[in-house]
């Protein structure tokens, strides 16, 4: 719906709030008590079909706040729903995560961080921190900053112990596989376990928590133009999107436009990420079922990117390149010519990719009709990027609530019907070849003109700033009180909504095919060759290699049925 | 020189723990394997288990929940065995080291269970395939 008709419904909670802002055009908060945030998400939610996007906590000494962050796709606009919770002793809400499986792990992270309850929260178990965490220490309240800033940390156990309040008791009648938590197919450590019955999976339960770095708190102790160096390294593929989604909440916060010559310069270099970052992935994919060749291939093309990124920011990955009011380095005029050879050459190889996968039989075979995420459980999941376009959902930030200079350019969204890990593998190959006009195009279109401004104060205020990083959509929220440090920055990386998509699109799949469903949401990889059971007891165990030989026996299997021979080197 | 040292440093096989990195150190480690660099020409394979490692990669300044699970696979590996720390946060827990959750770096866990490990150092953020190939070598050599 447009941003008239949503005002217009916005009236009929009146009764329910205690106010409504519009600080900036495009972005509500609404303000209200905790007893009346449960019927207000419902509404937002069920009523107004708004896409929840991630519930920041807040201790704001004299109460606490979570605030409920939704997307208007249509309008590219945002509504924050500010609940206030007065009891500081035993602060309490109603969970909304009864109707909303995307607001599941984000109550659980609030509970963990600040201690507020979520009542009837269906499974109100530890989530990001360690096993070892002592019992009521909650890192995000003030009262801890003195504390944390002198140094302090959790004592860990020597062995990981075995009573996880994180531990799920799932009924032992049933075989357990446990992945993890050293594991393949994350960045984050993740622990799996999936409940089997016979091949099909039954169940899956996940524990995170390993790759918990506590960014939101050191961000508190940086000033504002330290945090996008930071913020960078929450993930080194998208160390791109990140700092530019927080540089335009700051941005937006001291009301300042940079320069149109840098907008370009971020466009060119989001781009290369994104390319590099959906052409590293589709090289895994491959590996996971049994292409190496498509894995060595493509991770050949990856290098001629981050040789690019190299040549223009100084570094093949953290690029360190967004700055608050600008960039930190230009794109030199010399360098031109070389990245659209380049970038043609990728774009070529991508072409012969998308053949190699359209042609294919056996990946027909292989990828279709498998880990189905349908267009109800996409919504529900509210998950984004390529997973939500591949399941029917036209969502994409660049074009939604258009930023840098993607407005001036011609390109297209993709999408796919179907929501299956081909549907996947299509999108993001679509993509790099959309990302490869966006380049180009930037290139011959960037305008002449300094890269950066000088900014000289930060008001106070709140802001948000969002940006399509090549796995969906990474949110940052940042407040200021007018000093030089945020006092409160959240962060929402698009595998946080992705991920627990995975109880829709695994439970009822093959044990052979849970490697590529779990894959196929490209949940950041990074330890592509690893899982080393440390942490299981009187389970059926399978390792990594075991799993990726009936992924691979599988593959084997389809191609003498179908009589066709895999794909080999020379057919690229 | 042991025989065992001398065998440790033919085809060193390394298993890879990331204990809490930003998957940049762990996308150069992979992309060392792959045709650019393909350091598989010198015998130098991911392995899947820590048991059947030479060596062991770790990235990431190592949060409360990775440390007792890096301690398990460090006591996984054969010994004698060569740590290498790739990338700022695996020396010196780099722009983490404020943080609640962070209770490395990886040379304080490990020396917290075997004081005599011989561990290595790869400096950057992150560091370039190159100086983890140059680390390596460097490290081999002085064995």
């Amino acid at each position: 719906m447009n941003q008239k008709e949503l005002k217009k419904r916005l009236t009929e909670l009146e009764d329910k709030l205690i106010g409504i802002e519009e600080p900036r055009e495009n972005c509500i908060y609404l303000n209200c008590e905790s007893q009346n945030s449960f019927a207000v998400n419902k509404f937002l939610f069920e009523e107004l079909r708004l896409r929840f996007v991630i519930a920041t906590g807040i201790d704001a000494e004299d109460c606490f706040e979570v605030i409920y962050h939704y997307a208007n796709d249509r309008a590219g606009s945002m509504v924050n729903l500010k609940a206030f919770i007065r009891n500081r002793k035993k602060p309490a809400i109603d969970s909304i995560a009864t109707f909303l499986p995307a607001a599941e792990w984000i109550e659980r992270e609030i509970h963990d961080i600040l201690g507020i309850d979520f009542n009837n929260h269906p499974d109100m178990r530890r989530l990001i921190l360690a096993d070892d965490w002592p019992e009521g220490v909650y890192p995000l309240r003030k009262d801890m900053d003195s504390k944390i800033a002198q140094g302090w940390t959790c004592k860990t156990s020597i062995r990981p112990s075995k009573k996880s309040p994180a531990r799920r008791t799932i009924p032992m009648k049933k075989p357990i596989l446990a992945v993890g938590p050293f594991h393949p197919l994350q960045e984050e450590m993740e622990f799996f376990q999936l409940a089997t019955d016979g091949e099909i999976v039954t169940d899956i339960d996940m524990r995170i928590s390993y790759n918990h770095r506590g960014i939101e708190k050191i961000s508190e102790s940086l000033q504002f133009d330290q945090v996008p160096f930071l913020v960078s390294r929450i993930c080194g593929i998208c160390s791109a999107s990140h700092p530019l989604a927080y540089v335009q909440a700051v941005e937006e916060l001291a009301g300042i436009e940079p320069p149109v010559r840098a907008l370009y310069v971020r466009t060119i270099i989001n781009e290369l990420e994104r390319i590099h970052s959906h052409v590293l992935w589709f090289g895994l994919a491959g590996h996971f079922i049994g292409y190496d060749t498509v894995f060595m291939w493509a991770w050949k093309y990856r290098e001629t990117v981050l040789d690019l990124l190299e040549e223009i920011t100084g570094n093949r990955n953290n690029y360190g390149n967004v700055t608050v009011g600008g960039c930190r380095e230009d794109i030199p005029d010399e360098l031109k010519p070389r990245i659209i050879k380049d970038i043609n050459f990728v774009e070529k190889k991508t072409n012969m990719l998308i053949k190699a996968v359209d042609d294919d039989p056996i990946l027909h075979a292989r990828l279709k009709g498998v880990g189905v995420l349908s267009y109800e459980d996409a919504v529900k999941f509210a998950v984004t990027g390529p997973t939500a376009r591949a399941s029917g959902i036209d969502i994409d930030v660049r074009r939604d609530e258009s930023y840098a200079a993607y407005d001036q350019l011609d390109w297209d969204v993709i999408t796919r019907p179907e929501g299956d890990v081909f549907a996947k593998v299509v999108v993001r190959l679509l993509e790099v070849v959309e990302s490869c006009k966006i380049i180009k195009q930037a290139v011959q279109k960037i305008p002449d003109g300094p890269v950066a401004m000088k900014v000289k104060q930060i008001p106070p205020g709140e802001a948000i700033g969002r940006v399509e990083a090549p796995r969906g959509e990474t949110f940052h929220y940042v407040r200021s009180d007018g000093g030089n440090r945020p006092v409160r920055h959240k962060v929402r990386a698009p595998s946080y909504v992705n991920v627990p998509s995975f109880k829709a699109s695994c439970i009822g799949e093959h044990i052979a095919d849970v490697t590529i469903t779990l894959a196929a949401v490209d949940p950041c990889y990074s330890c592509t060759e690893r899982l080393a059971v440390v942490d299981g007891e009187n389970k059926v165990m399978h390792d990594y290699e075991s799993l990726l030989r009936m992924s691979r026996e599988k593959m084997d299997r389809i191609s003498k049925d179908l009589g066709v021979e895999k794909l080999k080197l020379e057919d690229l | 020189m042991s025989w065992k040292i001398w065998a440790l440093k033919k085809s060193p096989w390394v298993f890879h723990v990331n204990t809490g990195a930003c998957n940049n150190c762990d996308i150069e480690i992979v992309a060392l394997l792959t045709p650019k660099f393909d350091v598989e020409r010198f015998g130098i394979k991911l392995v899947g288990s820590p048991r059947h490692a030479d060596a062991l990669l770790v990235t990431g300044g190592v949060t409360a929940q990775a440390a007792p699970r890096l301690r398990e696979v460090y006591r996984q590996m054969p010994k004698p065995c060569v740590v290498f720390c790739i990338g700022a946060c695996a020396c010196d827990k780099g722009i983490f080291a404020n943080s609640y959750h962070m209770v490395g770096p990886v040379d304080k866990i490990i020396r917290e269970i075997d004081p005599n490990a011989i561990i290595a150092y790869v400096p950057g953020c992150p560091p370039k395939p190159e100086a983890i190939i140059s680390g390596v070598v460097k490290a081999l050599s002085a064995l």
